[in-house]
């Protein structure tokens, strides 16, 4: 019975399904907040697989772009009362000249220079944040000041309106990813990780075509960190530009599938479900750190078994079926 | 002089001391087809990168369509319809046949016409319509090397060099295909400049050749006198000289 539903018909009945999720019966806060994470974490593997999947320019640093969404938001509220819708502009932007500084130097040469220079920029950044404490807060970070409910100051008690706007920004990215995939400009960030020398025997102005695709990731993933901050509350130099969170930023693609418009969507929902029931088992058997090795068992199952993220088997078995 | 398509005055490529390339000047006129040979490590796969713009000469200056484009980017010669293959076949892996050609027909693309139509013509110019969806590892190397030319060709035009196109195929395939190439020389009027290093091959194609040794050129002209150049057997032979 499945067969008769495309690909399309199960994404609007997920879209249907977490949009409404308030209204079920079993749902609370916890689960709500819950996937509210999962969807900023999807968000976010979403931007990074714009320059990483379709545009092969390997981002090992992507949390700098994160960070500064997240603090340029927050410092903006806290130390000056700038209301975050316009905060989150400011993130951008600087999201923006920082991609543009790194791009335009490694941009030109070839090989690991580029995806050094991310996470020489990211260790900086989190220098920075730990240093200047009187913006940052130092190590221990900041949090928002609270306003409770607030329009003014994009803030709520309950974590449920953030729940639309992410879901918004997900299916906004996944929107904007399929056009990529077929567009001119996304051709040609194919066409450029493909092979670059062939890429410019056809034509396209690779370094240039680099810049556009890492900015546009760059904003992308700055937007997520100024939605991070507003659920959250709160950051610190380690959650905002620390190398964990730059592979955290990476694993949805990863294992999802690497330059597809599904696959961040598919490994990001895939790993949180599978962290959340093995932590689940874990504490329901007491036994502790069973749930590290079983989330750690299956994602190198999957890594192994589908290198190419899920995205691949699951389409071929849909399309298998007899219709 | 603005009558060549290309103009190439006096270039020379140095590697650190070594010179790969010593003042090598030549012409191409618009419609030709020529043949640019030598033996391995004569220098034509330089001279091949110094033309197409994946290197910058060390002097010398190289001019097409009356403009010197010594240092104008190798993604702008193909706008401005220089193409070019690759002597091992480079292909946009992830992407599909169809894909492959409109990712070039997009840049170069004359107004006045659309990228679609021009990669339609190209497919069908070279019989590849029945391959648009697959991929390039689904494909045999002689089709890999047709989706290769055509990338080349699609859009704009005017030029194209080929390196080494027919290393790997079997006679028939290598048949097949140079008579797809000077089909596009004799309908489109494409120059064509092709880089070998089999003499049989190039002697059949090109209706004047070029010889490199050692970083110069030693002959050129047609390919009957080309053969008979004594200074050309010598180089291939290496027996006056005592090369390898």
């Amino acid at each position: 019975m499945m067969t008769r539903f495309s690909f399309n018909w199960i994404g609007i009945a997920c879209v249907l399904a977490v949009a409404s999720l308030p209204a079920w019966p079993f749902s609370d806060s916890y689960i709500v907040a819950a996937v509210i994470r999962t969807l900023i974490f999807i968000a976010l593997g979403q931007a990074w697989n714009v320059i990483a999947g379709i545009g092969g320019q390997l981002s090992l640093g992507h949390g700098v772009f994160f960070g500064l969404g997240a603090y340029a938001t927050a410092i903006l509220f806290n130390l000056w009362g700038v209301p975050p819708w316009i905060g989150v502009w400011a993130g951008m932007l600087a999201a923006a000249l920082v991609a543009v500084a790194i791009g335009g130097i490694t941009f030109r040469l070839r090989g690991v220079y580029f995806a050094l220079a991310t996470v020489v920029i990211s260790l900086a950044f989190e220098k920075l944040a730990r240093f200047f404490v009187d913006l940052t807060g130092g190590d221990a970070g900041f949090a928002l000041q609270f306003l409770g409910d607030s329009w003014w100051g994009l803030q709520s008690r309950e974590p449920t309106p953030f729940l639309w706007p992410a879901l918004a920004l997900v299916v906004g990215y996944y929107m904007l990813t399929r056009w990529l995939l077929r567009s001119r400009f996304g051709l040609e960030l194919q066409a450029v990780r493909d092979d670059e020398d062939a890429a410019t025997a056809a034509g396209v102005a690779v370094f240039r075509t680099k810049l556009m695709g890492l900015l546009l990731s760059a904003v992308m993933t700055a937007l997520v960190g100024t939605l991070h901050v507003q659920f959250y509350l709160t950051i610190d130099p380690g959650n905002a530009f620390g190398l964990f969170q730059a592979v955290q930023i990476q694993l949805p693609s990863l294992i999802g599938g690497l330059g597809t418009a599904i696959g961040p969507v598919l490994g990001g929902a895939v790993m949180i479900i599978a962290n959340e029931a093995t932590n689940w088992a874990s504490s329901r058997f007491d036994v502790p750190g069973l749930d590290v090795l079983a989330y750690g068992g299956l994602l190198l199952f999957i890594v192994i078994r589908a290198p190419e993220g899920l995205s691949g088997p699951l389409s071929a078995m849909l399309r298998r079926r007899p219709r | 002089m603005a009558a060549f398509l290309l103009e190439v005055a006096d270039v020379s490529k140095v590697f650190g001391g070594l010179v790969a390339l010593k003042s090598v000047s030549f012409a191409i006129e618009e419609g030709e087809v020529v043949g640019l040979i030598g033996p391995n490590g004569a220098g034509k796969s330089t001279l091949f990168e110094v033309v197409s713009g994946g290197m910058r000469p060390t002097g010398g200056t190289i001019r097409y369509q009356g403009e010197d484009i010594t240092n104008l980017p190798a993604h702008l010669r193909r706008r401005a319809g220089m193409s070019r293959t690759f002597q091992k076949i480079r292909l946009f892996n992830n992407l599909t046949v169809e894909q492959n050609l409109a990712v070039a027909a997009m840049q170069s693309t004359p107004a006045g016409r659309t990228w679609k139509s021009e990669v339609q013509s190209a497919l069908i110019r070279l019989r590849l319509t029945g391959l648009v969806d697959r991929k390039p590892s689904e494909l045999t190397l002689a089709d890999r090397k047709k989706v290769e030319i055509g990338r080349a060709i699609v859009g704009h035009c005017r030029m194209l060099m080929l390196d080494e196109s027919l290393s790997g195929l079997t006679r028939d395939e290598a048949d097949d295909l140079v008579g797809e190439i000077l089909a596009l020389n004799r309908d489109l009027g494409v120059t064509i400049l092709v880089v070998e290093h089999v003499m049989p091959v190039v002697m059949a194609m090109a209706r004047r050749l070029l010889v490199l040794d050692y970083g110069t050129i030693i002959a050129n002209g047609l390919p009957a006198e080309v053969a008979r150049n004594p200074d050309v057997i010598t180089a291939y032979l290496g027996t006056k000289k005592g090369a390898t």
